[in-house]
């Protein structure tokens, strides 16, 4: 909560900032500053009750125990509605991906089929039990001593106890099935319940058993979606659908900090929503810029076609390949050229300048998407810094109340500081991806306005960050630094909500065929 | 105890095996001191280019069968998709689940312990009939099988009448 009392404090400093960016804002950019915002991305989670944004996701985050409630919940109420055993009703639940409603009413039709097609089948009583059957013999290990455990399910397909145990640990543990486990018998639909399980398992496959199934339990639910931070065990619960994904991007904080979209699983990448984000990232990892790099600085040899980059010389150019020689500016045959020595005149021949189109054409392009990647992978380069900057500035912090005798709750502006570079550079690395895209009008320019002023504002709170300690302790210092926090903050305020607003509506207007 | 299990189970199948022999298969082991090794002879199937050749085919069968599969090669040369070079046979029968060498087959038409011997020879003949191109074993036919069917039917027929030595 430390981060919020430092925009309370700084408030009042806002209109001193204002009017300082002014002439370097561009005009029409500054509209909503003068609107109290208090929010901070990335402490969403902690102001429900306060004002939402347009960019703001609704969602809630589970803890494994939550998760585990909610499955109990659910299979006790079926089972108290249905009056079936609950290993049964867990079994019909999965087999409905937790649709308790559509269960229970379907059930209540057709009971028998509902049974038969979640592998259950006619129900009789009496809890699983291992067996000796005289002159059994398992078909799987042959085995026919006697006394032998075997075990079979309701389907009467019976193997021994070992074979069973062995099948059992091989769906667990190398193919990670939990709660589709069928017979092992072939074409044997029925589904293996958990308390059978637990009678032929040993207590280690058990866990990792129960593991599997919350873990089916998340995955079958449309608004639930695990949190890709390694180690993390939480489930996000958020209602967008995957038609709404062109409107919005819904970014959705877990407990353990890890910002992500619900959409996609990616990290946070406001304000780009996600397609868009996919066509980039292909975009990026392809080679396609490779080709557009070649027509854009090679031609091909009229003759033989092989491709050709001239670094240099005059243009006579003879094909190392094919001997060809030909003008590298109008591509015809030199010999044509006459006594024009290294030199063109044939320049405009309505032949040759499509040609040249062409190829400025993709140049032109070419350099259009080297602008927004390069942009976009120094702020991804620079979050990364920052991040590095960041582990050191808790050690900052320290030395900080050592050299200045401040408290540790007066250098917290420090760690706001470092959280609002590396949110703000995030958002920014998109914003360059989701440019790319946009057709050049009207609304674009007010994109790109907030988003120069975005940057402007992180890269000096960037420089101000990375002042030396004793720097630092200057109480001038750290108030300008607290200022351009909160500013950088707003700033991101306002342009994520401009853009999710106008995604909402279907405003922005795509180039390149988006 | 896992040695004895394979035997038990494998002179279990050839019993089978021997009284009551799909058509078109015989298979068993080489010598009674070897359950682990067998040889087994594949008719091809009628109505493909395979047909009226008899192919000749060794089974290796790992220590803890049934839990792994065995492996089966072609001791002659069989042009098809699904045939190394060498005479492997690559078909998802034969391969443990969870050991996937080409990231797509599905769990369930892979070996379990209640495959057996019979079911891969009967998939084998079957694969004979129907080439699965989707992964080939050997590229080079599997091209001539989608792209040349004429050329692949007849180096086919002429690797029958080799085999058969005529």
């Amino acid at each position: 909560m430390d981060s919020d009392e430092d925009f309370g404090m700084s408030s009042e400093e806002d209109v001193l900032e204002d009017s300082e960016n002014d002439n370097e804002s561009a005009d029409g950019t500054d509209f909503g500053i003068d609107e109290p915002e208090p929010d901070l991305g990335y402490t969403q989670k902690e102001q429900v009750k306060k004002e939402k944004k347009t960019f703001d996701t609704t969602f809630k985050v589970y803890h494994p125990d939550d998760i585990q409630a909610q499955q109990d919940d659910l299979i006790d109420e079926v089972n108290m509605i249905l009056d079936i055993r609950k290993e049964d009703a867990a079994i019909l639940l999965r087999h409905f991906r937790w649709n308790k409603e559509r269960l229970i009413e379907d059930y209540m039709d057709r009971p028998r089929k509902v049974l038969e097609d979640a592998g259950l089948g006619p129900s009789t009583t009496g809890p699983p039990k291992l067996e000796v059957i005289r002159g059994f013999m398992c078909d799987i290990c042959c085995e026919d001593e006697p006394g032998l455990q075997s075990f079979a399910m309701k389907c009467g397909h019976r193997y021994c106890a070992d074979c069973y145990r062995q099948y059992l640990n091989q769906k667990i543990k190398e193919e990670g099935e939990a709660a589709r486990i069928q017979c092992p018998q072939d074409g044997c639909k029925r589904i293996l319940d958990a308390k059978s399980l637990d009678l032929l398992v040993t207590s280690e496959l058990q866990n990792r058993y129960h593991e599997l199934l919350t873990r089916t339990y998340v995955e079958d639910k449309e608004q639930l979606k695990w949190c890709p931070a390694p180690d993390c065990q939480n489930a996000i619960e958020c209602g967008i659908k995957k038609k709404d994904l062109d409107r919005v991007v819904p970014t959705v904080a877990c407990d353990c900090k890890h910002r992500f979209c619900f959409g996609c699983g990616l990290a946070d990448h406001q304000p780009a929503p996600c397609d868009l984000v996919k066509k980039w990232l292909k975009k990026c990892a392809d080679d396609s810029e490779t080709a557009n790099w070649i027509s854009a600085n090679t031609k091909e040899c009229p003759k033989c076609n092989s491709t050709i980059e001239k670094n240099g010389g005059c243009n006579h150019m003879t094909c190392r390949k094919c001997k060809h020689e030909f003008c590298w500016m109008c591509m015809g045959l030199w010999s044509e050229h006459g006594t024009s020595w290294y030199n063109c005149n044939r320049f405009e021949e309505k032949s040759g300048s499509e040609a040249r189109d062409a190829q400025a054409k993709s140049r032109v392009s070419l350099e259009r998407y080297l602008h927004y990647y390069n942009r976009y992978a120094n702020h991804e380069q620079s979050a990364k810094l920052d991040k590095d900057i960041f582990t050191k500035t808790e050690k900052k912090m320290i030395s900080l109340q050592t050299a200045s005798g401040m408290s540790w709750i007066e250098v917290q502006y420090l760690n706001s500081a470092s959280h609002a570079l590396q949110t703000c550079r995030q958002t920014l690395k998109w914003t360059y991806a989701f440019a790319f895209y946009l057709k050049r009008v009207n609304l674009t320019e007010m994109f790109e306005d907030n988003q120069k002023d975005l940057e402007m504002a992180v890269e000096a709170l960037s420089e101000m960050f990375e002042k030396p300690v004793d720097e630092l302790a200057n109480p001038k210092l750290k108030v300008e630094i607290m200022d351009k926090t909160s500013y950088c903050n707003k700033r991101r305020v306002i342009l994520l909500a401009d853009t999710a607003d106008n995604l909402a509506n279907g405003a922005w207007e795509w180039s390149n065929g988006h | 105890m896992a040695s004895t299990t394979a035997q038990r189970r494998l002179l279990q199948e050839y019993r089978a095996l021997t009284n009551n022999p799909p058509e078109g298969i015989t298979a068993g082991p080489v010598s009674e001191d070897d359950m682990l090794y067998w040889e087994a002879l594949i008719q091809g199937p009628e109505g493909t280019p395979f047909e009226g050749g008899i192919f000749p085919a060794e089974l290796k069968f790992p220590k803890d069968y049934p839990l792994a599969p065995p492996t089966m090669r072609f001791l002659g040369e069989v042009w098809h998709p699904n045939v190394y070079p060498s005479g492997l046979v690559c078909i998802s029968i034969l391969h443990a689940p969870g050991d996937d060498p080409n990231h797509y087959e599905h769990a369930s038409e892979r070996w379990s312990p209640i495959q057996s011997v019979e079911k891969i020879l009967i998939s084998v003949m079957s694969m004979l009939a129907e080439p699965n191109d989707e992964s080939p074993a050997n590229v080079e036919a599997a091209k001539m099988w989608r792209e040349q069917r004429p050329e692949y039917e007849k180096r086919v027929r002429e690797g029958c009448r080799r085999m058969l030595g005529l």
